[in-house]
């Protein structure tokens, strides 16, 4: 899978939360959609400004049954101190081993020192189908918080069986 | 405490739902209890009221974090579809249970126990309950 397709299913990826505590992603979905967001880490500027972003969409995420979940290379302590100082309350996932960048083609080959994730974002549906795809290598790339209301609408439509009015 | 069937019966009598994972599976043994739950039916309030809103948030932003590996389960205790009558959070060890922020609801009392299982901690930043289950139970 590369970041660029939209027609996959997501591999059912399975890495330590910010806790420690092992965590697949389909287990995380439980039969809501997903925003998932691949992240550089906490040093990066770019990172740091686009997950306040998320934090401030995080209220909207904890009444709509949506799950909002990022993965970088941060170690699960990092990743903690991370989420705690942004005031997340959403879920880290840490691929400090780095188990899944290439097989993902995520890998972000201009930082040779970190070896981070290249950000990106994929909207998913509750069976980790891809609904949308984005490249956040460039900043303005990466969606938007009207964008993420947007795909979630979307998805969410297309699986609560009682959506429409009437 | 006792478990019948789906349901707990707390010391006073008031008959309680929890997350049904909590109770349904494989117990861990040896455990420890911090129950922070009201003691007469008069006493609870609805889960939608601001502060058992807040409380679940606090409960993913730094409770289940803090107790890390000693976390074994966390639930809320459902009066009925409406009603929040308190929380149970599961632990190998206690020495953390003077900082439950459900404590601030109810106040706790940490009791030994063999009745809960071992379930993920919710994954955040959903506070609501699905479908009346008590949180974080349940799903769509």
């Amino acid at each position: 899978m590369t970041a660029g397709t939209a027609t996959e299913t997501f591999l059912d990826l399975e890495l330590p939360d910010h806790t420690g505590r092992t965590r697949a992603l389909s287990e995380i979905a439980n039969g809501d959609p997903v925003a998932l967001f691949f992240s550089r880490g906490w040093w990066c500027p770019k990172e740091q400004r686009h997950l306040r972003g998320l934090v401030s969409i995080q209220d909207e995420f904890e009444v709509a049954y949506s799950k909002l979940v990022v993965v970088s290379v941060d170690p699960p302590e990092v990743q903690a101190a991370f989420r705690a100082g942004l005031g997340a309350r959403f879920l880290f996932l840490s691929d400090a081993e780095r188990l899944y960048l290439d097989e993902l083609g995520l890998r972000e080959t201009t930082d040779t020192v970190h070896n981070p994730y290249r950000p990106a974002a994929f909207t998913l549906y509750p069976d980790l189908r891809i609904h949308a795809a984005y490249n956040g290598y460039w900043f303005w790339g990466r969606p938007t918080l009207e964008e993420i209301r947007q795909d979630m609408r979307a998805i969410s439509m297309a699986i609560r069986d009682d959506w429409e009015l009437g | 405490m006792k478990r019948e069937g789906s349901t707990l019966v707390l010391k006073g009598g008031l008959r309680v739902r929890t997350d049904p994972r909590c109770i349904r599976g494989e117990p861990v043994f040896g455990l420890w209890a911090h129950v922070c739950a009201a003691t007469d039916r008069s006493d609870v309030l609805p889960y939608d009221h601001p502060e058992i809103q807040q409380v679940r948030r606090e409960a993913l932003a730094w409770w289940i974090p803090l107790l890390g590996d000693s976390l074994v389960c966390l639930t809320t205790l459902a009066l009925d579809s409406v009603n929040y009558a308190g929380a149970i959070t599961a632990a190998r060890d206690p020495s953390l249970f003077g900082e439950d922020p459900f404590a601030r609801i109810f106040p706790g009392t940490a009791i030994p126990t063999d009745l809960f299982c071992a379930v993920p901690p919710p994954a955040g930043p959903v506070v609501e309950r699905y479908s009346g289950v008590a949180w974080p139970g349940g799903r769509f």
